[in-house]
C-alpha cells in the first residue's frame, strides 16, 4: 500500500507547533515510517504548489493575504484539514492586535516603536496585504480536525494521524485537550 | 416532624435514588456522586440557573431543564448526559468564549479557572462561532482587587457573593445585552465605591475577571498541579476565619476563606480585607541574623550564643541597678498563647518585672475591671451568637478597622432576618441599613449609655417585675435625660431614635451590645459599669455570658489578657523602665508598631521576624524570629472561650529558631529552668492556662 501524504505549512505563528511535532522523539521515526512527508517547514520544501496530499496540518492563524491563498490552495489539495495549535483553532496570541484597527497595528511596529526612527509602513505589491483581523483556520475553508494547545502536546498530534491512519476522524480526548 | 416527610423517588441516568423532596435535581445527584457539569452555580451561594450549563433532560421533555433550580418530584426521569445535552453545553461554552477575550494563552488565570476546566472537560476544541473582539474596560484603580470585564463571563457569581456572603451589595449588574458589565455601586470605578475590600466576590469568581492584585503572575504563580494547599486559621482577630491558604514552593499564593467553614464560622469562605490581601503584602527586610549594635552605632551580625548572652547580660544589669520592675516586655497582641506563656514565664522568673503587655493597645482590659459584680468572671458572650440576636447596640463600633467580618454579620442579620440595630458614636458603620443612629462624639458614648440605662430601668419598673435586676434598679442613680440631650447636642431625630433605641432594647428577648475597643479602654468606671449593667437588664446568654462583645485591637489579644497578667500603668508610673524586651509578629494592620518605648532604655532587645525599623535607633540587640505563618500556634478567640490551633504554612528559613525555643535559650542564660517539655506539651499548658482563667479563678 502506498503510504499517505502529509503535507504541513505554517502561517501566522512562532514555529512552536512544529518544535512540539520534533518532540515525538523516537515516536518520530515510527510516524514517518507510515507517512510521507511532503511539503514541511521541516522538509524545507518551499514551493507551495504541491501535488494532491491525503491530510494537510496547519499551524498558526490566518493574518494576511498570502496566509489565506496557502490556506486556500491546501485546502483543495488534502482531503483531510487539521488546524494545530491555539492559533489555527482559535486565532491565538496574534489576536491580540484584533483590538487594534489594520492602520493602528502597521504604525504601532513600523512607525511608533520606542526604536524606529523615520519608520515607514512598507508597501509593495510583493508585500502581502494584512487582514483587517487574524482569523482562525475554520473562518476561512473548512477544517476536519482541530489540535488546540500552546504549543500542542506532541501527543495530541500523533494521536490524530493514529485515528487518521485507522480511517476516522480525530477528536481529542479531554485529557488532552489544553489552551495553554 | 421532619421525618413525616416521604423522600421522592426519582431517576438519575438510569439509577433509583431516593431523596429529600426539597432538593433541586443537581442537588440530589451531587448525593448519588453523579456530576453535573456547573458554572453560574457556586457552593456557597444561592442558585440563579443562569448559565444553563447544567441543563439535562427531564422526562424525555423538548426542552432541557437547568438542574441547579429545578426541584425534584416524584418519579422525575433525569438524563443528565447525552449527546444532545452535551452538545448544548458546549454549544453554550462557545458563546461564551466567543463574547468577550478569553483566549487562554495570555490569561494570568489559565490553570486555576472553572471555564477552562469546562472547555476541557466538554472537549470544546474549536469555536464555530466568530468571536467578537469586542473592547470592555478594566478596572485596576484598587491596589486589591483587579477586574478585567474582557475575562467576564456574567455569571452574577460575584454579585451574589457581594450581597449573600459580605451583605455589601456593591456589586451589581450594570447596562443590557452584550454590553452588560459588573458595576460597583452606581457605575463608580472601584477605588471610589463602597468595596469593602473584602474579596468574597474573587474568590467565587470562575474566571480571571475579579482578581488578586497580589501574587497572580504566572511566574510568581507556577502551575496548579505544583500547587499545595493547607487549611488553617486567620490570627489577624479574635473571629479565627477558618481560611484554605495555597503554597507553591515555600510561597504563600493567596489565601481564601474556608467553604463549608463549619459550625457557626462566617458563612462562605468570608474573609475580610487584612486576611486575604494584607498578609500577602510585603512587610519588609527579612532579618535572618541576630545582629548587635557596636559602639560607634553600626549594626553587626553575631552568633546566637553571643546575641542572647549579651541580652542576659545586660537586662540582669538593669535588675540588678534598678529592680525587676525597670525591666518592661512587651509582645505583640499577634503572638499565639504559647510564645505569651514563654515570654511571660521569662520576664517573670528572669527578672522578676511586673510589667508585661501587648504593643496593641490593651486599654480595653478596662471594662474587665468592672466586673458585673464583685467576685463574678466577666464572660462575655461569644461573636457567633450575633446569629441569634434580635436586637444589636453597637457603642461606637468601628469595626472596618480591627474585626471587620462583625460589621458584616450584623449587616446580613439586618437585611435577611430585619433584626433591629442601633449605632451610637461617631460614624454609622451600618449605613444605610442599621435602624437607628445617633451621632455622638466620640467620648460622648457612655454618657448616652447611662441615660439609656436609667430610661429602660424607669420603663422595666413599669412593665414587668424582675426580681434579678432589682439590684441594679437600686445601684443605678437615676439621670434626668432632659439634661444629658441638652449636653450632648441631641436634636429632635436623635431624641426619637433614643427613645426608640431605649424601648427596642426593653423591648428585645435576645439583645447585644458590641462594645468598641476604644469605649471599653475608657477610664470611666461609672460608665462602664452603667455599659455592663445594661446588658445586665437582660438576663445572662446562656445563664453564663454577659451580653457584650468587647472588640480588641489585636489577634490575639483575649490570649495576652489572660497569658500576661497585664499590669496597671498607672500602679506602675513610678518605676522607669531602664531596659526592655520586645517580641515583634508581622504586623499588616500597621508597618511600625505604635511603640511607646519610654525614655532612652539603657538597653533594648527585640525578637522580630523584620527589621524592626522604628525600634532600629533605641534597640542595641535585634534577635530573628519566624513569621507567623512558619509556625505553628495556638490563638484565644474575641470573646476567650475559644483556641483554635493554626498551623504553619510556610517553612521558616533553616537559620531561624521559633521564637519560643529562643525565649526558653535566654531563659537558660538567665539561670532559669523552663522546662515544658515537647511543643505539644507547651501547647497543653497553654490552653489549660487561658482555659482556667475563663473558668473565673481570676478576680
Amino acid at each position: 500500500m502506498k503510504k499517505p501524504k502529509l503535507a504541513t505549512v505554517w502561517c501566522e505563528a512562532c514555529a512552536g507547533c512544529h518544535m512540539s511535532f520534533l518532540d515525538l522523539d523516537e515516536a518520530l521515526v515510527d510516524i514517518l515510517a507510515q507517512v510521507e512527508l511532503t511539503v514541511s517547514p521541516l522538509t524545507d520544501f518551499k514551493d507551495y504548489a504541491f501535488p494532491q496530499v491525503d491530510v494537510g496540518i496547519v499551524e498558526g492563524g490566518v493574518g494576511n493575504e498570502e496566509n489565506r491563498e496557502v490556506i486556500e490552495h491546501l485546502r483543495q489539495q488534502c482531503r483531510f484539514l487539521i488546524a494545530w495549535g491555539d492559533c489555527a483553532v482559535f486565532g491565538g496570541i496574534h489576536t491580540l492586535r484584533n483590538w487594534l484597527s489594520k492602520d493602528e497595528v502597521l504604525r504601532c511596529g513600523y512607525v511608533e516603536t520606542a526604536s524606529t526612527v523615520n519608520g515607514i509602513i512598507p508597501a509593495h505589491e510583493d508585500i502581502p496585504q494584512l487582514l483587517d483581523k487574524v482569523l482562525p483556520v475554520n473562518a476561512v475553508v473548512a477544517v476536519d480536525g482541530y489540535i488546540p494547545g500552546c504549543p500542542p502536546a506532541p501527543e495530541a498530534l500523533a494521536y490524530c494521524l493514529k485515528e487518521l491512519l485507522a480511517g476516522r476522524l480525530p477528536v481529542l480526548p479531554a485529557d488532552m485537550i489544553h489552551f495553554d | 416532624m421532619k421525618n413525616d416527610i416521604q423522600p421522592v423517588k426519582m431517576t438519575i441516568d438510569g439509577q433509583e435514588v431516593l431523596v429529600k423532596p426539597e432538593l433541586t435535581i443537581l442537588q440530589a445527584a451531587q448525593q448519588n456522586g453523579i456530576r453535573i457539569p456547573t458554572l453560574c452555580h457556586h457552593a456557597a451561594l444561592s442558585d440563579r440557573g443562569g448559565c444553563r450549563m447544567c441543563v439535562v433532560e427531564v422526562d424525555g421533555a423538548p426542552r432541557l431543564a437547568a438542574s441547579c433550580v429545578t426541584p425534584v418530584r416524584d418519579g422525575m426521569q433525569v438524563v443528565t448526559v447525552n449527546e444532545r445535552i452535551t452538545e448544548t453545553r458546549r454549544t453554550i461554552l462557545e458563546f461564551l468564549f466567543a463574547e468577550r477575550n478569553h483566549n487562554c494563552m495570555f490569561c494570568p488565570q489559565s490553570g486555576d479557572c472553572e471555564l477552562q476546566d469546562l472547555a476541557y472537560e466538554l472537549q470544546m476544541d474549536h469555536l464555530t462561532v466568530p468571536q467578537s473582539f469586542h473592547e470592555f474596560p478594566v478596572d485596576i484603580t484598587s491596589d486589591t482587587i483587579g477586574l478585567d470585564h474582557n475575562r467576564c463571563i456574567l455569571c452574577g457569581r460575584c454579585v451574589r457573593a457581594c450581597e449573600e456572603i459580605s451583605g455589601c451589595y456593591v456589586l451589581n449588574f450594570q447596562n443590557r445585552g452584550p454590553g452588560t458589565l459588573i458595576g460597583f455601586d452606581l457605575n463608580e470605578i472601584r477605588e471610589e465605591s463602597a468595596c469593602t475590600s473584602c474579596g468574597a466576590c474573587l474568590q467565587v469568581c470562575p474566571t480571571g475577571a475579579l482578581y488578586n492584585r497580589y501574587r497572580t503572575h504566572y511566574s510568581v504563580k507556577g502551575h496548579p498541579k505544583d500547587w499545595q494547599t493547607i487549611q488553617t486559621v486567620c490570627p489577624l482577630c479574635g473571629l479565627l476565619c477558618p481560611t484554605v491558604s495555597t503554597i507553591r514552593d515555600n510561597h504563600l499564593l493567596k489565601i481564601e476563606g474556608a467553604i463549608p467553614a463549619g459550625d457557626e464560622q462566617p458563612e462562605g469562605g468570608q474573609l475580610c480585607r487584612q486576611g486575604r490581601f494584607d498578609v500577602l503584602k510585603n512587610s519588609g527586610r527579612r532579618l535572618l541574623h541576630p545582629m548587635v549594635k557596636k559602639a560607634d552605632g553600626s549594626w553587626a551580625e553575631a552568633s546566637w550564643e553571643s546575641a542572647l548572652d549579651i541580652t542576659i547580660d545586660r537586662l540582669n544589669a538593669v535588675r540588678d541597678a534598678h529592680g525587676g520592675n525597670a525591666v518592661v516586655g512587651l509582645a505583640s497582641g499577634l503572638s499565639s498563647n504559647e510564645e505569651l506563656v514563654c515570654f511571660r514565664d521569662l520576664m517573670v522568673k528572669g527578672w522578676e518585672t511586673g510589667q508585661i503587655a501587648t504593643l496593641e493597645n490593651s486599654g480595653f482590659q478596662n471594662i474587665y475591671r468592672i466586673g458585673p459584680d464583685k467576685g463574678q468572671t466577666f464572660k462575655e458572650v461569644s461573636w457567633k451568637k450575633i446569629a441569634e440576636a434580635d436586637f444589636i447596640l453597637a457603642v461606637g463600633a468601628v469595626t472596618h478597622d480591627s474585626q471587620p467580618v462583625v460589621g458584616s454579620l450584623i449587616r446580613k442579620r439586618i437585611i435577611r432576618d430585619n433584626m433591629r440595630s442601633a449605632g451610637i458614636g461617631p460614624n454609622d458603620f451600618l449605613y444605610p441599613y442599621g435602624t437607628h443612629h445617633i451621632p455622638l462624639k466620640n467620648g460622648d458614648e457612655l454618657l448616652l449609655i447611662k441615660t439609656i440605662l436609667s430610661e429602660a430601668i424607669k420603663v422595666m419598673k413599669k412593665t414587668a417585675s424582675a426580681p434579678d435586676v432589682g439590684k441594679i434598679f437600686e445601684q443605678t442613680e437615676p439621670v434626668k435625660a432632659q439634661d444629658i440631650v441638652k449636653k450632648l447636642h441631641l436634636d429632635g431625630k436623635a431624641q426619637a431614635a433614643l427613645d426608640e433605641i431605649i424601648r427596642d432594647y426593653v423591648d428585645s428577648t435576645n439583645p447585644l451590645i458590641i462594645v468598641a475597643e476604644d469605649i471599653a479602654a475608657q477610664k470611666n468606671p461609672s460608665g462602664l459599669r452603667a455599659l455592663v449593667n445594661l446588658a445586665l437588664l437582660k438576663e445572662l446568654y446562656g445563664n453564663e455570658s454577659l451580653r457584650l462583645i468587647v472588640l480588641k485591637p489585636g489577634g490575639n489579644s483575649m490570649g495576652a489578657y489572660k497569658l500576661l497578667h497585664p499590669f496597671d500603668q498607672e500602679e506602675q508610673a513610678e518605676t522607669v523602665p531602664k531596659g526592655g524586651l520586645v517580641l515583634l509578629e508581622q504586623n499588616p494592620f500597621q508597618d511600625t508598631p505604635s511603640l511607646k518605648i519610654p525614655g532612652n532604655l539603657d538597653f533594648l532587645a527585640v525578637i522580630s521576624p523584620y527589621w524592626p525599623d522604628s525600634l532600629v535607633d533605641c534597640a542595641h540587640v535585634l534577635i530573628p524570629k519566624p513569621l507567623w505563618m512558619e509556625t505553628d500556634g495556638t490563638c484565644t478567640g474575641l470573646d476567650g472561650s475559644e483556641i483554635a490551633f493554626r498551623q504553619k504554612m510556610l517553612d521558616a528559613p533553616a537559620e531561624i529558631n521559633p521564637s519560643w525555643q529562643t525565649l526558653v535559650d535566654l531563659a537558660a542564660r538567665a539561670n532559669v529552668h523552663l522546662d515544658y517539655g515537647s511543643w505539644d506539651e507547651l501547647r497543653q499548658k497553654a490552653e489549660q492556662e487561658v482555659q482556667k482563667e475563663v473558668s473565673g479563678e481570676k478576680t
